[in-house]
């Protein structure tokens, strides 16, 4: 099982030796079995309907960049965190109110300030921006763990959600910013669901890259030493907490730029993109794929938007009730996993 | 064990993928016209998505049973839209993509027509609406129509009525939403431009259930009359019965919600004497009065009837669009079509689109809800007192 990449120098030796490649997977059904399923799903999109399945290459790796960033920290830390969604949304915001141009006063639903900045201008902030949250709400999250780290993290997700419907003189409330700026560099617009999908992709290569970096690095085994065991970490002399802001703040960051990006593709946000539930479902994306493997999160979230929106094609259903069946069908899918497969698609550790 | 059941697992996405593939290559057949529906079938529109797209599938049944559109049928393509821009986008691209669709009927939510409007514009697909009424939509393009009354005519409309009775001092709650934000925003307004004062304003999320607090505060300022504007029909209900149970005797001026069959029957006789704007004259045509015959004969109920009728009337029109282009691919034909039409359904007589694709014809009207007693299904519970005025 892939549970994790192979080092470069694997890879040479194998690319050397193709077929002794195939003889160490050819007992691995469920590499196959994935790469079969990844095989069949792109294939499918692409035949039929290629801008749909580009359009679901954006939503994965959006929700990529999402559950890897959380797995950080609910997966190779053992922060149980269901207020990622809080992040997201600041990001998301950040790029939403830096780059929008619409002269509000028009449209009589109040006006908020305008900067016009360009995507990638407003980009690392929106970074910053949601670090910055993360470092202010971390330093008061650190106080507390295990089940009391859930509660205060929800809290963080209402408060959130909140601030985002009440701030009325900066993100327009309930109204949502619209005309948010699409990445542009020179006079080359992203405009196209295609240039979209490959600039979310190049982002979720960048956070891939950092977490696999982090998590292979010194750095994350002090990570998973706290996880194991908070006390033995801190007798051998790590300071679990400053460890667990870094890695929450650098979670949060991460989430930030997704939340960027979302709100570049969709040019519309109101805060119904950030609801509790939509982070509730991210969890249970980052355990559908499995803990602490960025694998599995990627997985988990390839997965995810397949059922999700492979159920627009249910067959056999009234059209009246396949909004509701595919929601059904989702729930049905995910209890069944949990229940056979509690560690997740690749993980190796429970909840 | 575990590892058996995640080979069958994986076998069954396998099957289910091979599966959307033979269904994603039937060929779609040409003797039908297709087109697109987009409603929030689930999430936090789900009561009127989903009693609009009933409302869409009988207008298509009826258009069906009668032969057809040139003896082609009709073929609705129903996708969930949510109430957010994320899947409509989704949605949106699926029906494009994969059905090919170049008309869209939704959708419900302003939100989610927000998210999607902006890729119609580019692409030129028609997205022709029934229920979505955010101010914001007036210039989303030039593709993009709806038989919806703007909130911002909604909002002038309602502080001329409180302005006419006699209403100086007002106090607003209403629901964090961009509906009900929306009205209560530009009732206001309207109503301070003509000399009245708004002595408080209190705002709620959608999952509160108990209001006396912010009641209370409102009744501390002594308000002539409290303006009620909600989202959801179970919030306009309670706020209703709360407010009367803390001992209010003024007048309740509302928008269309608390006025739902669900809202009324929650308030109760606490109801009684609220005056609603709400878009006219609430199908008192004919053909309106036919249409909600056939669906309560149809589903067994019905609810938010301006609602419902518009959205049969959207399908008949695109019936009527389709009939003289003759080509459901034919978007821009559709669109010239849409801007042409004078149209007398269910929700109006005569009604037309102007330049910027918002419905012209259609006003609001105040009503009365009845006493508890006088409460029919034929009167939706209240009385029309008569058009909205004007100053």
């Amino acid at each position: 099982m892939l549970t994790r990449p192979p080092s470069w120098q694997r890879l040479s030796e194998l690319a050397r030796n193709p077929l002794q490649a195939f003889a160490l997977s050819r007992n691995n059904v469920e590499l196959w079995a994935n790469l079969l399923i990844i095989t069949f799903a792109v294939v499918f999109m692409l035949w039929k309907g290629a801008t749909f399945a580009v359009t679901l290459g954006t939503v994965f790796a959006i929700w990529a960049m999402l559950s890897v960033s959380l797995n950080l920290v609910v997966g190779f830390t053992g922060l149980l965190s269901i207020g990622h969604i809080g992040f997201f949304g600041v990001g998301a915001y950040t790029v939403a109110i830096l780059t929008s141009t619409t002269a509000y006063e028009n449209l009589r639903t109040g006006a908020i300030p305008t900067f016009g900045w360009p995507f990638f201008a407003a980009l690392p902030v929106a970074a910053i921006a949601a670090g910055l949250v993360a470092l202010l709400v971390g330093i008061a999250f650190n106080r507390f763990r295990d089940d009391i780290y859930v509660l205060v993290s929800f809290g963080f997700a209402i408060i959130s959600f909140n601030v985002f419907l009440n701030l009325r003189g900066i993100t327009r409330g309930a109204f949502g910013i619209h005309d948010v700026a699409r990445p542009q560099i020179g006079s080359w617009v992203f405009d196209t669901e295609l240039e979209l999908m490959l600039m979310a992709m190049a982002l979720m290569v960048i956070v891939v890259g950092i977490s696999w970096f982090i998590v292979s690095s010194s750095f994350g085994r002090v990570l998973t030493a706290i996880r194991e065991d908070e006390q033995v970490a801190e007798v051998f002399g790590y300071h679990a907490s400053h460890y667990k802001l870094a890695v929450w703040v650098i979670s949060a960051m991460m989430a930030g730029v997704a939340g960027g990006m979302f709100s570049s593709w969709t040019t519309f946000i109101d805060p119904n993109s950030f609801i509790l539930l939509e982070s509730v479902l991210l969890v249970s994306i980052v355990i559908l794929g499995g803990l602490a493997t960025i694998w599995g999160s990627l997985l988990g979230a390839l997965a995810f938007v397949l059922l999700e929106e492979g159920m627009r094609f249910l067959p056999f259903l009234p059209q009246e009730y396949v909004g509701q069946a595919r929601q059904v069908v989702l729930g049905i899918l995910l209890v069944l996993l949990m229940v056979f497969r509690p560690q997740g698609l690749v993980g190796r550790y429970k909840l | 064990m575990s590892k058996l059941l995640y080979r069958i697992t994986v076998t069954a996405m396998l099957f289910g993928l091979v599966g959307l593939f033979a269904i994603a290559c039937q060929q779609p057949e040409d003797e039908v016209f297709r087109i697109g529906v987009m409603e929030s079938l689930t999430g936090p529109g789900e009561t009127y998505g989903t009693v609009i797209n009933q409302s869409k599938e009988m207008a298509v049944a009826e258009i069906n049973a009668a032969g057809g559109i040139d003896g082609k049928q009709l073929e609705l393509i129903v996708e969930d839209s949510k109430c957010g821009a994320q899947d409509a986008i989704t949605a949106y691209n699926k029906l494009t993509d994969v059905d090919g669709v170049k008309i869209i009927l939704g959708t419900s939510c302003s939100g989610a027509m927000l998210g999607a409007a902006p890729l119609a514009e580019e692409d030129g697909v028609v997205l022709f609406s029934a229920s979505a009424t955010s101010p914001d939509i007036e210039d989303a393009g030039d593709y993009i129509f709806r038989t919806a009354i703007n909130d911002a005519q909604l909002g002038v409309d309602a502080g001329n009525a409180m302005w006419a009775d006699g209403v100086r001092t007002l106090a607003t709650i209403n629901e964090s939403t961009d509906y009900a934000e929306g009205v209560q925003k530009t009732s206001t307004e309207q109503f301070v431009k003509l000399g009245g004062t708004v002595v408080a304003e209190e705002k709620y999320s959608s999952d509160v259930t108990d209001f006396r607090t912010q009641l209370t505060k409102l009744f501390a300022e002594n308000p002539d009359a409290v303006l009620l504007a909600a989202q959801s029909e179970f919030t306009g209900g309670t706020i209703v019965k709360q407010a009367r149970e803390l001992g209010f005797n003024g007048t309740f001026y509302s928008e269309v919600v608390p006025t739902g069959t669900t809202a009324l029957e929650i308030a109760g006789d606490s109801a009684t004497g609220l005056k609603a704007i709400i878009p006219s004259p609430d199908l008192e045509t004919q053909k309106g009065k036919e249409f909600l015959d056939n669906f309560r004969t149809r589903y067994g109920y019905v609810t938010l009837p301006w609602f419902i009728g518009s959205a049969y009337d959207t399908v008949h029109i695109a019936a009527q669009c389709l009939e003289q282009t003759g080509d459901d691919q034919d978007a821009d034909g559709f669109r010239d079509c849409l801007y042409n039409i004078t149209w007398s359904g269910t929700i109006g007589d005569g009604y037309t689109f102007d330049a910027k694709g918002e419905v012209v014809g259609l006003s609001n009207a105040v009503v009365e809800v009845l006493p508890l007693t006088e409460r029919t299904e034929e009167n939706n519970g209240y009385k029309v007192l008569g058009p909205a005025p004007i100053q």
